[in-house]
């Protein structure tokens, strides 16, 4: 059902041929279509895009799912959080795996599954693909005409979710270059509240690119506690689109953490949608090697009474290159806002580079909003200190960048989550520490 | 124990002098106290028989037990026994105060032959040094120095020294900053922490803590160089007549202050 294309085509607009022709979602799939030939592929020369050079990505040889001679998934079960050992969503390759989930363990009122399997289902129906919103985007219609499965999380009112949702991503070696469509529909209606832990790991180091979009609602009074663990393939592509509206009263707290991936964009948006609301967008990103991490966030206030809180942490090692811009919009009635915004970023090798862009757009004002960015090294005098009481100095550097990460996955709620990231910033620290040493 | 001979050093960074051929011997079992301005030197004195990166030695030595320390870094220092309490203890947020005391512990007393402690056996071990500082146990939990109050983090070097057990500590401006109260019981930690086998080195701008530690020497250092020695009634001279009579004294001798 190829349309004519009126933008130059790239590797995603020739993938497009590759569209499911049967099944569900098709007023989805024939909107996306449209907005696929109508939007160029990203480019230097957009703003939004200018500290990144793509071309690289776009030379690689991407094939359809079906076409890339994938691997089965072995050994996944590691990644199962024990916690939610009855609430667990596996997805391989974007495609739902029933062997490997397992719900039913989360109580009344709180529905989890496949969404191809709630096609008729009235929540789908108003929310799915209405709820995301980025501008010149081909990134998020592609997902939309490619999708077929994906995570659904309904609350209704009052539903508490008795454990956290595993949502987990599972990215398998494969022969050839595959682009990878997970989607996810959150909605929890008023007074309800869930823990989601979506999990993004790539299994071998093979090339693949995968376009996470996931529309999230908080309804009045609602809480939601959102952490998104990105561990791609070191040679994938991860551009991930995540939008939470939030109403009144309610809550939505989002921490990213950015290990893996060549080149990770993420661009997670919260937008306001009535009076008294609370919400966190929070990052940690630990890069190294020749990777890129991108984060182009936004926080919409559009009403007043927001409290509204943004930490961005990041190490770069290695000639990994970080770019954080982070927008704040406050509107001209949204009074009495208190938004916090920080980015801290920690530079360990000379080579390594950051670009770092607050941005605020405040047209109201009775508002509170800080922000700041700082680019530094390990303090001399703290490396000293901990040197005196006998510490080697790779070790000292080793406890001052764990120290530094460690900030930012303070607020994990779920033990084994807080434990795993834990034990994923040791990793980061030691491999650093053993590369410079040999180096 | 220590012997330092003609030290003179300089800021790497930019050249500056700061010490301008210091010479010092202290002695297993001896208490010094030096004294001085602001700007003197004191500190880096200190700083640097410790190790510190910033400052470079030009010319002099610093022998340890006999044996040069110059080439040494600053984990070797403190494996053979050199403790610095610093002026404006560093925060480390994110590290408890017993994962540093405990890593700590083993490593030096792994380098010294001693056996390691387990976290059990390094829990009993710790309780007892909480004591002598008078300080909570939940303080052990909480991050190194992380929102602690001035006199707090005075408080914790002598805690890490007495749990480090150092033979030669270096207390920088470890009274400054506290009030009559923690002045006493950190007085109280040190004399309690020194015996026959160890030395202690204070760094200090007022006579005060010497009403609580009786040094066996004192030094004033003024312009980079130890221009007076006596015992601890010259601590009594300098309170009473500040230092402008020995500056006077060090100009006469050609000595830029």
């Amino acid at each position: 059902m190829a349309l004519p294309t009126q933008v130059e085509p790239s590797f995603l607009h020739r993938l497009a041929k590759h569209a499911p022709e049967s099944g569900n979602w098709t007023a989805i799939r024939e909107q996306s279509l449209k907005e696929i030939n109508a939007t160029p592929f990203p480019h230097k020369k957009i703003e939004e895009w200018r500290f990144i050079d793509l071309k690289p990505f776009t030379k690689i040889e991407f094939t359809s799912l079906d076409d890339a001679g994938t691997l089965p998934a072995t050994d996944i079960e590691k990644f199962f959080l024990p916690e939610s050992d009855r609430s667990r969503l596996v997805f391989i390759n974007g495609r739902y795996n029933e062997k490997f989930s397992s719900i039913g363990g989360l109580g009344n009122g709180v529905t989890v599954g496949n969404l191809n399997s709630f096609t008729d289902n009235s929540v789908v129906e108003k929310y799915l693909n209405k709820l995301v919103d980025y501008e010149n985007d081909v990134f998020v219609p592609y997902n939309g005409l490619m999708f077929e499965d994906g995570a659904f999380i309904h609350l209704e009112k009052e539903a508490k979710a008795e454990a956290p949702i595993q949502i987990l991503n599972i990215y398998t070696d494969s022969k050839k270059a595959f682009v990878a469509t997970p989607r996810m529909l959150v909605v929890a209606e008023e007074d309800s509240d869930v823990t989601i832990i979506e999990d993004h790991i790539g299994l071998s180091g093979n090339e693949y690119l995968t376009i996470p979009v996931c529309e999230v609602k908080t309804k009045q009074r609602a809480h939601i506690h959102h952490v998104r663990i990105q561990r791609d393939s070191l040679n994938a592509l991860h551009v991930s689109r995540p939008i939470a509206y939030v109403e009144k009263n309610s809550e939505y707290h989002s921490y990213t953490i950015n290990l893996g991936a060549k080149l990770a964009r993420n661009e997670p948006k919260v937008i306001q949608e009535d009076e008294e609301v609370d919400f966190t967008l929070d990052g940690l990103v630990l890069i190294d090697g020749e990777q890129i991490a991108d984060t182009h966030s936004s926080m919409d206030h559009r009403f007043s009474h927001a409290e509204s809180h943004q930490l961005h942490k990041v190490v770069v090692n290695g000639n990994a290159h970080s770019i954080f811009n982070g927008k704040i919009f406050v509107r001209k009635d949204a009074q009495k806002i208190d938004s916090f915004q920080e980015n801290k970023n920690l530079l360990l090798s000379k080579d390594g580079l950051v670009n770092t862009k607050p941005q605020l757009e405040i047209f109201a004002d009775d508002v509170l909003c800080s922000h700041g960015a700082t680019i530094g090294q390990l303090e001399p005098e703290e490396v000293f200190y901990l040197q005196s009481r006998g510490m080697t100095e790779e070790k000292a550097k080793e406890v001052l960048t764990y120290a530094f990460a460690l900030e930012t996955i303070e607020n994990m709620k779920v033990e084994s989550v807080h434990k795993l990231l834990i034990e994923e910033v040791y990793r980061y620290t030691k491999a650093n520490s053993v590369a410079k040493v040999s180096a | 124990m220590l012997e330092i001979k003609d030290l003179h050093v300089v800021v790497e960074e930019d050249g500056t002098e700061i010490l301008k051929g210091v010479n010092l011997k202290v002695n297993k079992g001896e208490i010094h106290a030096i004294m001085g301005p602001n700007g003197s030197g004191k500190s880096t004195l200190a700083k640097i028989a410790a190790g510190h990166p910033e400052y470079e030695v030009t010319k002099g030595d610093i022998l340890y037990n006999g044996e040069s320390i110059l080439e040494m870094d600053p984990d070797e220092r403190a494996h053979a026994g050199i403790f610095l309490a610093f002026q404006y203890p560093v925060e480390v947020p994110g590290v408890t105060n017993t994962t540093l005391l405990r890593e700590s512990y083993n490593t030096i007393a792994n380098s010294r032959g001693r056996e390691e402690l387990d976290p059990l056996e390094f829990d009993d071990y710790i309780k007892d040094k909480l004591d002598l500082v008078q300080m909570n146990p939940d303080f052990l939990e909480r991050s190194v120095n992380a929102g602690f109050s001035g006199g707090e983090k005075k408080r914790n070097e002598i805690f890490q020294m007495a749990v480090l057990q150092p033979k030669l500590s270096l207390l920088d401006e470890t009274d400054s900053g506290l009030d009559i109260d923690a002045l006493k019981i950190v007085a109280n930690g040190i004399n309690q922490l020194h015996g026959e086998d160890d030395a202690v080195v204070l760094i200090t701008h007022y006579q005060r803590l010497l009403n609580y530690i009786e040094p066996d020497f004192v030094h004033v250092m003024i312009g980079g160089k130890i221009v007076k020695s006596g015992d601890k009634t010259l601590a009594y001279k300098l309170e009473e007549q500040g230092y402008d009579w020995l500056e006077a004294h060090a100009k006469v001798n050609g000595e830029a202050v």
